[in-house]
């Protein structure tokens, strides 16, 4: 069948049309159209409510969609039970079954859909040689720790050798230096294989980390479709101008003249009739002797840099991100200074970027 | 962790109160008096079916120990017989009610259907019907069916169980959602998620009902009464009271033999199976 042929090793497209979800009165996803490339690590990145990943299981064909087409390999798979759409699934909890030991877990599928033995024994033997499990073939899922069921359960995705493969927070339930050890561990088996990952997170640290493709979604909407780099320089949103960095991006409200209330300057952006929020980055912020005023209110020192907490005019509050120790007392007035680029405007009724002229 | 419960209850009596020394003591002399009073027919029993018939009421330490009753009440009446009916008996029903019940509570538990409620709730209804109400009801149907006096007539108003669908719809209900999306995603049909995912992880339950089940029917009395008349169906219970009426002549020694004789097995399951048995009714029946 087709989907043989595609399974040797390389991704498979997938796009949403239009894709929405919704149980009577609530929407869980309204009207999601995006396309991952085949090959490509995309990202799903949303707080917890957002709908990605009723988005994931829609695509995994766990749930139906009420509208859209899913299509993977250029395929309608919409209709199509999750079996039969060449996707492989590592679940949040793991999803092991407790009473088959490692080696039948990740053979599971295999058997079931009736892989001849051999055949099913060799590519066993390729996924423990990929994630070095040879020694816990024989145990049981109860005597394992997360990060060995981890592995395992990414064991089992990888013999399926299915083109496209679905994460829903895999990392979740790991402390955070093992955190980091699976994500580049599962950002080298994506590349190696070169499958499609469709990642769902709520940790933007992740995105930013493992992406190709990032995908910002909110109240099932997409709130931004962009690689990490541009998300991050370039802010669809006030939103997604939020929710990526760490700290996340300052907002402040500007009066109709340009400036923070209560401030006697700098002009941040034009005169303006509607509401308008500035946005800069803690991390764009360097001391100077002008440029916006603030009032030290608290510094935390992080190693290798110090995040200054500071009051700014009326009620604006302010975040900065200076590089090594910086020993400034609380309660002293600082300016911080930054250059033209880094200073994003938004309408605070939408949300939206308001374009500025170059 | 014995000593550990030791350590804490000096702790425990003080938080509740000085009372409680009082009541303890009553609980322990009480749960003793209980277990005294249910097993003393049973120890009269053993002593009676392995002396000789002297000894029936007269207590000796040192009479003399004889295997002659069991040996006379096996061939005083065709027990390897009602043996044979007995477990013929308990097994069908166990395996018609494993394979009736399963799929029933899966429905119950996983699937979605207009009315699975409104079914459930009249099947839990038929948790609180007495058997015996039934009694002349279920007759009346096996004589329509031409089946009185078989073994299957004691089985049938048995196989679909209430209390099994009850329990395996508890337990399938327990299982996590995500593993039967993996098993779904890795491209089982329902019946195999039901054969590789749910049977599995419900094994404690299947093994707590087996033994409800096993010892309910090995000892079922009155419908097997009303509805056998002959060796070839009677089973074990039937066999013992007809064998220990008039026909024999009432000798305490042979009747204890056999009532011992026909209770073994299942005294001796019991022991063996005592802590699954206890445990996993705990963890399957109170939720």
């Amino acid at each position: 069948m087709t989907i043989r042929n595609q399974m040797n090793e390389s991704g498979a497209d997938v796009r949403l049309h239009g894709v929405a979800r919704s149980w009577g009165a609530t929407t869980a996803l309204s009207g999601i159209s995006l396309h991952v490339r085949a090959g490509s690590f995309c990202v799903l990145l949303g707080p917890s409510g957002c709908g990605k990943t009723t988005c994931l299981r829609i695509v995994a064909g766990l749930e139906q969609a009420s509208a859209g087409v899913v299509e993977i390999g250029g395929r309608d798979v919409t209709a199509l039970p999750p079996a039969q759409r060449g996707v492989a699934m590592v679940f949040q909890s793991y999803a092991l079954f407790p009473h088959l030991t490692v080696a039948e877990n990740i053979m599971f599928g295999l058997k079931a859909r009736s892989v001849p033995k051999p055949d099913r024994l060799r590519r066993l033997d390729r996924a423990v040689e990929i994630l070095g499990i040879g020694h816990l073939l024989a145990r049981r899922p109860g005597q394992l720790s997360g990060g060995q069921q981890q592995r395992v359960a990414l064991g089992r995705a990888i013999v399926a050798e299915a083109p496209v493969c679905l994460m829903d927070e895999p990392l979740s339930n790991l402390d955070a230096q093992l955190r980091a050890e699976m994500r580049r561990e599962i950002l080298a088996l994506q590349r190696r294989l070169g499958i499609t990952m469709l990642y769902v997170t709520h940790d933007q640290t992740e995105a930013m980390g493992m992406a190709d493709q990032v995908v910002l979604l909110r109240d099932g909407r997409v709130e931004q479709d962009a690689p990490p780099a541009d998300m991050y320089s370039r802010p669809a949103t006030s939103f997604a101008a939020s929710f990526i960095g760490t700290p996340p991006m300052n907002l402040l409200k500007l009066s109709h003249e340009g400036m923070v209330p209560g401030t006697g300057g700098p002009v941040l952006g034009p005169p303006r009739a509607a509401a308008t929020l500035a946005g800069i980055r803690p991390e764009a912020l360097r001391l100077s002797d002008h440029g916006i005023p603030a009032e030290v209110t608290h510094a935390e020192y992080l190693g290798a840099d110090t995040v200054m907490v500071c009051s700014v005019g009326a009620e604006g509050r302010l975040l900065a991100r200076l590089p090594g120790r910086v020993a400034i007392a609380d309660g002293a007035l600082v300016h911080f200074d930054f250059g033209p680029a880094d200073l994003h405007l938004f309408d605070a009724a939408t949300g939206h970027r308001i374009p500025q002229p170059a | 962790m014995s000593g550990r419960a030791i350590g804490l209850q000096p702790a425990r009596i003080r938080a509740i109160g000085m009372a409680p020394i009082g009541t303890r003591w009553l609980e322990i002399v009480g749960a003793w008096m209980l277990g005294l009073i249910w097993v003393l027919p049973l120890l009269y029993a053993v002593w009676t079916a392995f002396h000789p018939a002297a000894y029936a009421t007269r207590f000796d330490l040192f009479a003399p120990l004889t295997l002659h009753n069991i040996q006379l009440a096996w061939e005083a009446a065709p027990f390897a017989r009602y043996f044979l009916n007995t477990t013929i008996l308990v097994t069908l029903i166990l395996v018609a009610q494993f394979v009736l019940c399963t799929p029933a509570a899966f429905a119950f538990a996983r699937m979605e259907f207009p009315g699975r409620d409104f079914v459930f709730a009249i099947v839990l209804l038929q948790l609180m019907v007495m058997p015996d109400v039934l009694l002349v009801g279920n007759y009346r149907t096996m004589v329509h069916l031409g089946l009185v006096d078989t073994i299957l007539a004691i089985a049938l108003p048995y196989l679909g169980s209430a209390f099994g669908i009850f329990l395996l719809r508890q337990t399938f209900r327990m299982v996590p959602q995500e593993l039967d999306d993996a098993a779904r995603l890795e491209g089982c049909s329902l019946l195999g998620r039901l054969w590789r995912v749910y049977v599995p992880l419900a094994k404690p339950t299947y093994i707590a009902y087996g033994l409800v089940s096993v010892s309910y029917h090995w000892n079922n009395f009155l419908w097997p009464l009303v509805i056998t008349n002959s060796v070839t169906t009677r089973p074990l219970t039937v066999g013992l009271s007809i064998f220990a009426s008039t026909d024999q002549g009432i000798d305490w020694s042979i009747i204890t033999a056999a009532t011992l004789m026909t209770s073994g097995p299942l005294l001796i399951a019991f022991l063996l199976f005592q802590r699954q048995f206890v445990q996993s009714f705990m963890r399957a029946g109170i939720r």
